[in-house]
């Protein structure tokens, strides 16, 4: 992916809307957020340890998600993370925002909406 | 399915890998990234792989990623919580006050936060208001409170004193207290003595009692009645031959009598006479001191001897006549004396002393010595804490600066740092009491000396208040004040000055707190190194006796008034002794009538080859009753002659020995020993008498033909430590025995001696009782007890003192180096050696105490007039103590200097030059 260096930098910036997103509908574990953006982006979207779990840091420190240690008998306690209130504002302007990039793109670059 | 429900332990991979790649993970991060582990395992192994396949996967998830931006973060951060609920709640509550209850819950959350910090603050503010509360609380119930007796700053001691012979404290002779007595400064005078004297009642053990003959004025001049019987009449005659009356104690007749009312016009059997008893004094009641009995006088104090000092007395200011006044018409009474009289009264003089100041006698000067320097220990408790604060304020400058700058109400912030303040001086407060609950009571029941009046000792609401009101101002008042300062500097300036922008102002005033501590330690430092040096002063005095192992037992045989009793006392005694030394492990037994310290008879003194135009240019010397063995037992040196043997009885010749002091005084230049004397004391009262006098057919007496000195005896200390021996003269007990002796057995220990003094006494005088039985070692320390103990307080002090100043400079300069990291480091890069910044730090450090002992050395010696009044050997301006006590705390300064210099030396430079 070195080679790919505009799709880096989209992944880094989507990386937030991605797991505002998935947070929003269902509170998640790490792991979980890391297997459903691989899942839904069919493998497109993957992200190292690292990558994911410094986002999840730094969205928590923004107060955009909380996480909550989970204990289950018999398992290892989990994290799970649940959007907040600014989470969800700020879940909202991105999402506009990016569909009006997204559309820009459509219309200058030729890129279509999938 | 047989999947696991959970895979192998992730965490110690995590670990290892972020050990590889040097980055430091939180542990909540390591149980996060293990979980995922597991899961990537798990599914895996759902998936259908095989254990190894699916470890294999999970484990290349983990070395495909870097750890470094999981580096510091998100260390959930509860101060990061803390901030955002105050703040929260700061802007919620914009409009109205912020409730101080919410205030002091986040100030306890922020605390428990730094727990160390606090527990500081409380233990530091805790120990010092519980020292000064108890200390305080003592000097005031036994310096400050009253006398229970009517009107007690109108009553005097009075004392004789000879500047010539260095006695200040004197007993006097009670011809000249009469003379006293009559002077129209005093509304009256009562004055005693201490007859030893043996309780005895049919069917019970006898005991010593502890009586005082005295003027049947006492209790009314004191303004005291007795619980119980009439006392002695009011306005009776100053004594009373016809009937011998007396009153006993509350504890005597508690103890004794079981609280039987019937006592009162019961008759006592006090040495053997039978006493009335006319009164019970009330509980509590200690005149002059620990007495049992109190006897009427029975005979005329006018008809004594102006020689014979060994009469005490009280008198009573007339209104209106201020001390002075009653001490100039002393003085011009004693001048007159002095030349009538001038064997007698030469050179005497009588000392009129408020009652108050001459009960305490050392610990009035010694206990304010100890509440000067407790004060002193609070005072550096407390800059200490305020130091703590005040750095605390600075490093939260920066906190203060963000939620000042996201809109937090400057009152809020104030009210904030204020309930943290109140959290910490509540909980010092708190504890202090406790500590004063519990040391007071400690101090009274483990203090060695008897200390007059400490029994009262309890706390007093009134010295409580004033402690906590301390704590409380002084934690306010530094706790708000920077916080003022901050907030004020915030609301006017942007975030930029970061956690820099105060530290020159603040450093001077930082600087200027660690100086007073130092100056303070340094007062208390030296003045316990001073109180050191007296004690060593005191234990280095020559003594003239070097006793082994050797008990002391205060024994009473009683000739009563029956003056032809005597010669049976002296072979009683005789009898007693040999009985002492036959009994196993004894090695030597003596008595005497005086210890050392403690002064014998005064009378005049004249070789037989000397004449004197008048009798009273005869000088005075001390006269004792010591019998053979004494000075062997005690370890007195024999320079010269012989000691007294058994064979100097009354039968013999009258021998005497002298001690050197008198032998070089009057004999200069050639052997006292061989000399003859004229033999003065023929008897004093009921204590003793002179056997080699011989009765006349008239009932007077005559001295015999001549006595003889036949032995020098180096000095024993006759007078109180820090006064020169006086002259003295030594006589046989068989010669002149004495009712009231001290036994002094050397033996193998403690408990066979006892047991033989015992042992003898139950074979020769079974109705005698033993008094108090003490060690030799036992009464010499109880000599140097009181300074002992004020030098162990104050060493403490001292060491808690120089250890808070330690700590406040340790404090200043890791604040200085923390606060200075980035400049430090650009030094470092700049190529300034590490040696030389350490050493810019520890030469700083050094500046400062300098300027602390400097200033302390001055306080000690502004404080030097109430220190000597506890030394002895020193003076305040000792060099030797005020060197150890500078040298001290100059270490401890500097120590504490370097593990702050060692930290500014190891500063990483390029740390210095990240941002933060």
């Amino acid at each position: 992916m070195g080679d790919r260096p505009a799709f880096d930098e989209a992944k880094r910036g989507s990386a937030e809307l991605l797991i505002l997103a998935l947070v929003e509908e269902d509170d998640l574990h790490g792991y979980e957020i890391g297997r459903q953006i691989e899942l839904r982006s069919s493998g497109t979207l993957t992200f190292t340890l690292a990558a994911l779990y410094a986002t999840l840091y730094r969205l928590e420190a923004r107060r955009w998600i909380t996480g909550r240690w989970v204990e289950k008998a018999g398992q290892r306690r989990r994290r799970h993370y649940r959007i907040t209130e600014a989470g969800r504002k700020t879940l909202a302007a991105q999402r506009s925002d990016w569909a009006r990039f997204v559309a820009a793109l459509g219309q200058v670059a030729g890129v279509r909406y999938a | 399915m047989a999947t696991p429900s959970s895979g192998p332990d992730w965490a110690a991979d995590v670990l290892r890998h972020a050990r590889a790649t040097g980055v430091d993970l939180s542990p909540q991060t390591v149980d996060e990234l293990a979980a995922h582990l597991d899961d990537v395992y798990l599914a895996a192994r759902a998936d259908g792989a095989g254990d190894d396949a699916a470890r294999l996967t999970a484990r290349q998830a983990l070395d495909a990623s870097g750890l470094l931006p999981l580096r510091h973060e998100p260390r959930p951060n509860p101060r990061a919580t803390y901030e955002r609920l105050a703040d929260d709640a700061a802007a919620s509550s914009r409009s109205r006050s912020l409730a101080m209850g919410y205030a002091l819950r986040m100030a306890l959350r922020q605390l428990r936060l730094q727990p160390a910090f606090a527990a500081i603050v409380i233990l530091v503010l805790g120990l010092g208001t519980g020292a000064a509360t108890a200390v305080y609380t003592i000097v005031d119930s036994v310096v400050l409170r009253p006398l229970p007796y009517r009107a007690p700053d109108r009553l005097v001691k009075l004392w004789d004193t000879n500047t010539e012979k260095g006695l200040a404290h004197d007993p006097f002779s009670p011809v000249t207290f009469m003379d006293y007595r009559a002077l129209p400064v005093f509304e009256d005078a009562a004055a005693w003595w201490r007859p030893d004297v043996n309780l005895r009642d049919p069917g019970v053990e006898p005991v010593r009692v502890r009586t005082i003959e005295t003027s049947a004025n006492l209790f009314s001049l004191l303004g005291v009645g007795s619980q119980l019987g009439e006392g002695f009449p009011k306005d009776g005659p100053f004594f009373v031959r016809s009937t011998r009356t007396a009153v006993i104690n509350d504890r005597l007749w508690r103890t004794r009598y079981g609280a039987d009312p019937a006592l009162i016009g019961r008759q006592l059997a006090l040495n053997d006479t039978p006493f009335t008893i006319v009164g019970i004094m009330p509980p509590g009641f200690h005149f002059p001191d620990d007495v049992d009995v109190w006897q009427r006088l029975q005979w005329d104090l006018g008809q004594h001897s102006r020689s014979a000092h060994f009469m005490e007395g009280v008198a009573r200011l007339k209104d209106g006549v201020a001390i002075e006044q009653a001490r100039a018409a002393a003085d011009t009474l004693a001048g007159r004396l002095g030349r009538q009289f001038e064997g007698s009264n030469r050179g005497w003089s009588f000392a009129v002393v408020p009652l108050l100041n001459d009960q305490l006698g050392y610990y009035r000067p010694a206990l304010y010595v100890l509440f000067g320097a407790v004060g002193l220990l609070f005072v550096i408790g407390c800059l200490n804490v305020a130091s703590l604060l005040l750095t605390r304020a600075l490093t939260r400058e920066r906190e203060v600066a963000v939620r000042t700058a996201i809109g937090a109400a400057p009152r809020h912030i104030v009210v904030q740092l204020l309930a943290e303040s109140v959290i910490l001086s509540g909980a010092g407060a708190l504890l202090g009491l406790l500590v004063a609950l519990i040391a007071i009571p400690l101090v009274v029941a483990i203090t060695p000396v008897s200390i007059p009046r400490l029994d009262e000792a309890v706390v007093s609401l009134r010295v409580l208040g004033l402690a906590l009101g301390l704590v409380v101002g002084m934690t306010l008042t530094f706790g708000l004040v920077p916080s003022l300062v901050l907030v004020r500097r915030h609301t006017a300036h942007d975030l930029k000055a970061g956690g820099r922008g105060s530290s020159r102002d603040t450093r001077a005033l930082y600087q200027g707190l660690v100086i007073a501590e130092v100056a303070l330690a340094c007062a208390l430092l030296v003045a316990s190194a001073l109180l050191v040096r007296t004690v060593g002063a005191m234990t280095r005095v020559p003594l003239g006796v070097a006793p082994k192992d050797v008990v002391l037992a205060g024994v009473q045989l009683s000739a009563g008034f029956n003056s032809g009793a005597w010669p049976t006392v002296a072979s009683e005694q005789a009898t007693i002794l040999d009985g002492i030394r036959a009994q196993p492990g004894v090695i030597s037994a003596g008595s005497t009538n005086d210890l050392p310290f403690e002064h014998g008879w005064r009378n005049p003194f004249q070789p037989a080859d000397q004449a004197f135009a008048r009798p009273e240019d005869r000088p005075q010397v001390q006269y004792h009753s010591v019998s053979d063995g004494y000075f062997e037992t005690m370890g007195a040196r024999l320079v010269e002659g012989r000691a007294f043997t058994a064979h100097d009885t009354p039968d013999g010749e009258a021998v005497v020995i002298v001690n050197e002091t008198l032998a070089r005084r009057h004999y200069p230049g050639r052997s006292a020993v061989g000399r003859e004397i004229v033999s003065t004391p023929s008897q004093v009262g009921p204590l003793a008498r002179n056997l080699t006098w011989a009765f006349n057919k008239d009932g007077s007496r005559t001295p015999p033909a001549r006595t003889r000195i036949v032995g020098v005896v180096a000095d024993i200390q006759n007078v109180p430590l820090g006064t020169p021996a006086e002259p003295a003269v030594y006589a046989p007990t068989r010669q002149f025995p004495f009712g009231a002796v001290t036994i002094a057995v050397a033996a193998r220990d403690r408990a066979t001696a006892v047991q033989a003094v015992r042992n003898a006494l139950k074979a020769v005088s079974p109705q005698t009782p033993i008094g108090t039985v003490e060690t030799w070692d036992d009464r010499l320390a109880s000599r140097t007890a009181e300074p002992r103990l004020l030098m162990t307080t104050l060493s403490a002090f001292g060491a808690l003192a120089a250890f808070l100043a330690a700590l406040g400079v340790y404090g200043l300069f890791s604040w200085s180096v923390t606060l200075r990291r980035r400049e430090l480091a650009i030094r470092l890069t700049l190529g300034e050696r590490p040696r030389s910044v350490g050493a810019a730090i520890v030469r700083r450090s050094a500046v400062m105490v300098a300027i602390g002992l400097a200033i302390g050395v001055g306080l000690v010696q502004a404080a030097r007039g109430l220190l000597s009044t506890v030394l002895f050997g020193v003076t305040p301006h000792d060099t030797t103590s005020v060197l150890i006590g500078v040298a001290l705390l100059f270490v401890a300064a500097i120590v504490a200097s370097l593990p702050p210099a060692w930290r500014a030396m190891r500063v990483d430079p390029i740390e210095g030059l990240r941002s933060e």
